[in-house]
């Protein structure tokens, strides 16, 4: 082959290794700095947040309070137009169920207590999934505190993430799990799911915890 | 498969939808989210819950008796519900007998659009060396030639796919069907059986797979195509398959499980002639007189054996002299840090390093490149073996009667933070099974040999690396890739180049949804001697059964320019 191609050919490649390197700046992703807690129910985790927010962590939740909070909230999974116009007709259902909170709240209460100002908690709840050989249910997502609000994201609400890294059947094929999904979240009472400074949804969980209880209805 | 079987089976995945109705499935319930018990606690019917609720709320029935009711309900329910189930997940799932039975159905379908653009190299001698046409009955070779633009659409993928387990999860099986056809096909493609095996898992350290599959033996073939950073893989990864002719093949593997220890072993035995085949399809020609060689009309072979009798029948291809022979591979791969797998880039966006090395050895004896005789590569004999040598550019070796392949590879992949590089190298030892040079010509039929090739064929060589980032993490992703082959070490100027840009886009954050625009340049060397093309051609006295003008005459660098953008999904 010709000198000139070969030339040619390491200008091209000179020119990919720079695309890439200036690349490497980009989009990044929150990244695990601590696991509070791992077992086959309950992983609750601690990410760095890699935007600039500070919260107020440490924060001192008992797991009754958050039981009281989390088993406020509801959601309905955001869909893209034009799925929107049908999926509003749904009511939203809630997020955790009484056997999921009572797992989760004493593990989320320590991580929140462990987490730095920079870290979010991050939770998942883990079941058998469908296939449980293949994957399981998941119930994930992170939990911040920022003076007196609380913001909850979800990413997962009994989704199907399989277990293995390649697929159980096809072993060439690997199998990341799906990217985290976008749910419309709902508190009730409604009056203290408000608005932050920066108009982020949060809960204003003082307030919220300090108003007088209604009773719980009874049954699960 | 037969349009009848294709009926058969048609009606057979009609009945198994039918018998598992949306409403023999709802009646219990227990799709709604959850399998085990979470299933039984939202599955009572709401009307009879409200009035129960309300029944203690008015002091007609106690808590205790509420919370009883509620747990006989749940378990009438659970006992009720049908033994199967059936949903979406990454393919069409059904779980019967408790789990006992698995069934997964998916299609992969890529639609590739390729505008290319070649020089007149191209056009004035096109490729006889690498990527051969071998056509008619007798396999003679055509050069590839082409104007200097084209501009297709292609199906470049069809696939489906049944993959699940019998009898319990650790005895799996997985079946793909494909209908597509190569960029560059000149005849449509027919459905054909790529895989169809079965793995037992039973005992992590000692997996046991058998039938046809992809041979795990070189990283950039273990993955699939599903899951790479560009639209195709490069030439070099195709050249370098375990037994030079198929990246499948029919066989026993017995390997670890890599997800449960840190060092992987795989050690597999094959027939070594690739997929839906053995070596019967591999033959020579023989004159009744055991050990003179025959196969052509006008007279004995060159260089006829002494004591060979003068031209008995005209015989062709009634010798399977090497059914004896199978192809061995071992591959050893350890995980440095975590576990990297086998999918390109860095889809997962890993939190900590991914490093893995690996390397593997295979002995594929016995390639029949053609029979040992006077038309030496353009005979009758061996045109499955010989079209595959060809499709995956090892057409150089053909007409080299029988060779022995003993192939080694080594190679690395690393992966953090949605960066990703991968490298591997590759180098063939080609051992020629008859010593001398071979002979292209002889004065008189029979008679000594006057003119032999100008050289041994040397052995093969080669290397890519590759690297990616992910621009927006999951979502887009850049890579660029060289690789690098010599076909012949023996050779000049006969070097394969080939770079590789990319821009992805994973539309649902995995690798079953996704747009990709590779942009490929390759510069193919056409140096060398290659038997049947290259001056001298094979001739007995005056006669030259391949032309008397070698089909290198003109030959110059091949350098092809191509963009292709390709839409895959997987579901």
């Amino acid at each position: 082959m010709s000198q000139q191609c070969c030339g040619f050919m390491f200008q091209r490649m000179a020119l990919c290794v720079a695309l890439i390197g200036l690349s490497s700046s980009c989009a990044r992703l929150p990244y695990t700095t601590k696991v509070v807690h791992e077992d086959a129910r309950v992983v609750v985790v601690l990410k760095q947040e890699v935007k600039a927010l500070i919260y107020s962590h440490p924060v001192q939740l008992g797991p009754a309070e958050l039981t009281d909070i989390l088993q406020g909230f509801s959601f309905r999974p955001k869909q893209r137009m034009p799925l929107r116009w049908f999926a509003e007709e749904n009511p939203p259902k809630p997020v955790f169920r009484p056997d999921e909170l009572e797992a989760l709240t004493g593990r989320l209460s320590e991580g929140l207590r462990a987490a730095g100002p920079g870290e979010r908690v991050h939770f998942e709840l883990h079941a058998p999934g469908l296939n449980p050989s293949l994957s399981r249910d998941v119930v994930g997502g992170w939990v911040a505190v920022r003076e007196s609000y609380l913001y909850l994201t979800l990413e997962y609400v009994h989704v199907q993430i399989p277990i293995r890294k390649a697929d159980l059947y096809d072993y060439n094929y690997p199998t990341p799990p799906p990217p985290p999904s976008e749910y419309l979240l709902y508190f009730e009472p409604g009056r203290f799911w408000v608005a932050d400074q920066q108009g982020v949804s949060a809960l204003d969980y003082r307030a919220f915890l300090n108003a007088p209880k209604i009773g719980a209805s009874p049954g699960p | 498969m037969s349009r009848r079987a294709q009926w058969c089976f048609a009606g057979w995945i009609f009945l198994l939808v039918a018998c598992m109705t949306p409403a023999w499935a709802a009646d219990a319930g227990r799709l709604v989210e959850k399998d085990g018990k979470y299933v039984f606690v939202e599955s009572m019917d709401p009307a009879t819950k409200l009035l129960l609720q309300r029944a203690v709320k008015q002091g007609t029935i106690t808590q205790e008796e509420y919370d009883n009711v509620v747990r006989e309900s749940q378990e009438r329910t659970y006992l009720l519900q049908p033994s199967f189930k059936a949903w979406y997940d990454r393919g069409f799932n059904f779980s019967m007998n408790d789990n006992d039975f698995f069934l997964k159905i998916r299609g992969r379908f890529s639609f590739r659009y390729t505008q290319r653009y070649r020089n007149e190299a191209y056009r004035e001698s096109g490729d006889s060396k690498n990527y051969p046409e071998l056509l008619g009955v007798f396999g003679d070779y055509r050069a590839g030639r082409s104007g200097d633009q084209a501009s297709t659409f292609n199906l470049r993928t069809a696939r489906i796919y049944f993959m699940g387990h019998l009898f319990n999860p650790d005895f799996k099986y997985y079946v793909q069907l494909a209908g597509e056809t190569a960029e560059n096909a000149q005849a449509p493609g027919a459905l054909s059986v790529f895989d169809m095996n079965v793995t037992s898992t039973h005992i992590p350290w000692l997996n046991v797979q058998v039938g046809q599959y992809k041979v795990y033996f070189n990283r950039s073939q273990i993955n699939s195509t599903a899951s790479m950073q560009f639209a195709s893989r490069a030439l070099a990864m195709d050249a370098f398959t375990a037994n030079g002719l198929n990246r499948r093949d029919v066989g026993i593997t017995i390997m670890n499980d890599e997800e449960v220890y840190p060092v992987t072993y795989y050690l597999g035995v094959f027939n070594g002639a690739g997929p839906l085949v053995n070596r019967f399809a591999q033959f020579s020609s023989e004159e009744p007189t055991e050990g003179c060689p025959g196969g052509q009309t006008g007279g004995n072979p060159f260089p006829s054996p002494a004591g060979c009798p003068t031209n008995q029948r005209n015989l062709n291809a009634n010798l399977r002299s090497n059914v004896n022979q199978l192809m061995y591979v071992a591959r050893l791969q350890a995980n440095i840090m975590g576990r990297a797998g086998y999918g390109e880039g860095d889809m997962a966006y890993s939190e900590t390093p991914q490093m893995v090395v690996g390397g593997a050895y295979a002995y594929n004896p016995g390639i029949d490149t053609s029979t040992n005789n006077a038309f030496v590569g353009i005979d009758l004999a061996n045109l499955s073996v010989r079209r595959q040598l060809a499709a995956l550019g090892n057409g150089h070796m053909l007409g080299q009667g029988v060779v022995d392949f003993s192939t080694w590879t080594l190679d690395y992949a690393f992966k953090y933070r949605g960066f990703s590089l991968q490298a591997e190298y590759w180098f063939r030892n080609v051992i020629r099974q008859n010593k001398e040079l071979p002979c292209m010509q002889t004065a008189v039929v029979g008679g000594p040999c006057t003119v032999f090739a100008p050289g041994q064929f040397g052995n093969a060589t080669g290397w890519y690396v590759q690297s990616g980032y992910y621009l927006i993490p999951r979502k887009v992703e850049v890579a660029a890739r060289y690789a690098y082959w010599d076909p012949d070490t023996h050779s000049g100027g006969d070097l394969i180049k080939q770079v590789d840009l990319s821009l992805n886009w994973f539309l649902s954050g995995t690798y079953d949804h996704q747009i990709m625009v590779t942009y490929s340049n390759v510069a193919m060397g056409q140096g060398g001697f290659a038997i049947g093309r290259s001056a001298p051609l094979p001739a007995v006295g005056a006669t030259f059964p391949s032309g008397t003008v070698p089909l290198d005459a003109r030959a110059g660098t091949l350098i092809e320019n191509a963009i292709r953008v390709q839409y895959q999904i997987f579901f």
